[in-house]
């Protein structure tokens, strides 16, 4: 009986594996069908006639692959900006009390309550003002202030639970502040600024509204307004090929979480103090 | 200690945000036109919203040629898509960043022009063209009397039918220049059998059909414009979305397909588990790729109702931004893109109706031997106006109150004289 529990706990892991990436799964198996195909009323994971065509039609189309870099750009720079924004901000709001903070985690909550749509207009004639309209810079600078908010609850969160008694015990032994920034609260953030920088990228790299109407040249479309443009007019979806370009679309995040994932490492602080 | 920190958290911010300055394509756009005495050429942004990689060469083709012949007012494609699209150009009219050519529908571009953003067009369109386009279909972009937008591009809602199944049930194809309601009704009838039946109709969002149908029935369901619209639920409105509930009684359509978009609909019209469906007339292009080899497919003539076979048109528009500098030179590229050749190889590119009657000859003889064509082709002279395009509140209502009403309408949740009370009850706490 209990030579079948660790095969069984396989399968059901494999089950559960299965489950999470069957829809990456579906979508490869779309890129791979032919219209005729995917219009057809057989359902099967495996492609009938394998097509790599709408790679082809993907990639010559709307410049996917300048879309890709665009977005990857600005991904990263404000994933940057957001962490090394938030980092700071967030140990402050963690640990010092006053009024301060009470307006600080207000003005968060508030951040988070107006829709989208109610600030693009001031906010395009801002950027307008300043010169930062169809930029990728100006982009940059909106995700970051746009994902900020959120990534400083996140940060602060993570700041909170690493015990003050770690912190004056480096103090004790006689590290400085930055000492003990550095070598102890740092260390042990890192899974918090770990989850953080993912969740800034992830929220960059979909983002779909602020650069539709930012941005007005091709050269500077990012990777969801170029993939909405596989969508037409009278309903019509160039399936295939939008199932292909999604495939594409997803693999640098994919590289990016591989990467990070291997430093999303949590419990470090099991048993650090007493009671 | 902390002052370091900072200088170093700014260093290292400041460097982020030049890394960013560098990537970006931080050209603004900004104003294209030369100085005054510049021998710069005029340059025009025509935002264009072609989706299907061929309708982007035809789109590219027509401008190449006329860049060619115009050195000194050259036109520069800006690629939109249609999603999101009215958000974009409310905020780009707003933000004063439109570009000087708009591509859109006419049921979206009225509440710009209402707004006053864009050029009327009455004194700069020729006479050739004004009496090219059929009168319903110039009236679909004429606002307060004034003519805002060059229409291009229609659809029709045609009968596609599997040929095959229609004659092994011993019907006649109908081939007359039109077709009633009742016949199709019969030949759904005729068709439906164990396993399949006679009508697939995607209505998933039915308003839009409802209302484009309409007019057959005298159907009209606004009278007035603007502000001081008022709807009307009558006999002619109520009439098509009457027959779907008699046909789904009756059992001669897939109720499934009742439930889903026309898109949807069309794998079972390929696999023959419904004998006709109704259909954008641009799936007639889709329908040749996507059908099984050997599937034998017919466009039926345009259904005609008491009232004809008017159905309401919403076409694609070009319009002129008012702001724009050079608004006389838009509209000679407009005069130039709406050409009867360019419009027919645009058309056949997006397999939609050409809004003028010289590129639709065109098109039916550079179509003629391609299945369903000529029908389809045929059908724009019915085109009519719609009076739901002058509507301020209609967006709403469509969303909000008619397509949910009309849905439980056709699940049988609620009967013609509840749906009508629906639709009024809801258009009044709209308007009020």
């Amino acid at each position: 009986m209990r030579a079948l529990v660790r095969p069984a706990q396989y399968l059901a892991l494999a089950a559960y594996i299965a489950f999470l990436g069957f829809p990456l799964l579906w979508l490869v198996s779309a890129s791979l069908k032919s219209s005729a195909e995917l219009n057809s009323l057989t359902v099967s994971l495996i492609p009938q006639d394998v097509r790599w065509d709408n790679f082809g039609q993907a990639l010559e189309r709307q410049g996917l692959v300048r879309s890709a870099s665009n977005s990857l750009v600005v991904a990263l720079v404000s994933t940057a900006l957001v962490v090394l924004l938030a980092l700071p901000a967030a140990y402050a709001l963690a640990r010092f009390r006053g009024a301060l903070r009470a307006l600080g985690t207000g003005w968060i909550l508030v951040s988070q309550v107006f829709p989208v749509i109610l600030v693009i207009l001031p906010l395009f004639l801002i950027l307008r003002t300043v010169g930062l309209t169809d930029s990728l810079l100006g982009l940059t600078l909106v995700h970051t202030t746009y994902t900020l908010p959120f990534a400083l609850w996140m940060l602060q969160g993570y700041v909170a639970a690493i015990p003050t008694d770690l912190e004056e015990a480096g103090a004790m032994d006689g590290a400085n502040r930055a000492s003990v920034l550095r070598r102890i609260v740092f260390p042990l953030l890192m899974p918090g600024v770990v989850a953080t920088a993912m969740f800034s990228f992830v929220s960059s790299w979909n983002e779909f509204f602020f650069a539709l109407v930012l941005l007005q040249s091709p050269e500077n479309y990012t990777l969801p307004i170029t993939l909405k443009m596989f969508i037409g007019g009278e309903g019509k979806v160039a399936l295939g090929p939008l199932a292909a370009g999604s495939v594409l679309a997803a693999i640098p995040s994919i590289v990016f979480f591989s990467i990070m994932q291997k430093r999303l490492t949590g419990g470090l602080l099991s048993g650090a103090v007493k009671g | 200690m902390h002052t370091r920190g900072a200088s170093l958290a700014a260093g290292l911010t400041a460097g982020v945000l030049l890394l960013a300055a560098c990537s970006g394509g931080a050209d603004d756009g900004g104003d294209a036109a030369p100085e005054a005495g510049s021998d710069e050429p005029i340059t025009l942004e025509f935002q264009s919203l072609s989706d299907q990689p061929a309708a982007i060469d035809a789109t590219e083709s027509i401008v190449s040629a006329w860049n060619a012949d115009n050195p000194d007012v050259q036109v520069e494609i800006v690629p939109a898509g249609w999603d999101g699209i009215y958000d974009k150009l409310i905020t780009q009219f707003n933000g004063g960043a439109a570009p000087d050519i708009i591509h859109y529908e006419a049921a979206s571009i009225v509440p710009f022009a209402r707004d006053g953003y864009l050029a009327d067009l009455s004194e700069l369109m020729s006479d050739e063209f004004v009496a090219d386009v059929p009168e319903g279909v110039l009236e679909t972009v004429t606002v307060d009397d004034q003519v805002i937008a060059y229409p291009t591009e229609l659809q029709t809602y045609m009968v596609f039918a599997n040929r095959g199944l229609l004659e092994a049930a011993g019907v006649e194809v109908p081939t007359g220049d039109t077709m009633t309601w009742d016949e199709l009704q019969e030949i759904a009838a005729a068709t439906t059998a164990e396993g399949r039946y006679g009508m697939g109709w995607g209505l998933k969002s039915p308003t839009a059909t409802f209302m484009a149908m309409a007019p057959e029935f005298g159907g009209r369901f606004f009278e007035g414009t603007g502000a001081d619209a008022e709807l009307v639920v009558d006999e002619g409105e109520l009439a098509i979305p009457g027959i779907v509930a008699e046909m789904k009684a009756a059992g001669t359509v897939d109720p499934v397909s009742l439930t889903q978009s026309g898109s949807e609909v069309l794998a079972a019209f390929y696999a023959g588990q419904v004998a006709m469906t109704v259909q954008g007339s641009f799936q007639a292009a889709n329908i040749a790729t996507d059908a099984p080899g050997g599937f034998d497919w017919v466009v039926l003539p345009p259904l005609e109702g008491p009232e004809g076979a008017g159905q309401a048109a919403n076409p694609q528009t070009l319009s002129v931004n008012i702001d724009s500098e050079h608004v006389e030179e838009s509209a000679e590229f407009l005069e130039f893109f709406t050409q009867a050749e360019n419009l027919a190889a645009l058309n056949q590119a997006d397999a939609l109706i050409p809004a003028t009657t010289s590129a639709q000859e065109l098109m039916a003889q550079n179509l003629s031997g391609q299945p369903g064509w000529d029908v389809i082709l045929s059908s724009g002279q019915y085109l009519t106006d719609a009076p739901y395009l002058f509507v301020d509140a209609y967006a709403q209502w469509k969303d909000t109150v008619a397509t949910p009403a009309f849905q439980r309408f056709i699940a049988g949740e609620t009967d013609s004289a509840g749906l009508a009370a629906e639709l009024q009850a809801g258009w009044d706490e709209i308007t009020a």
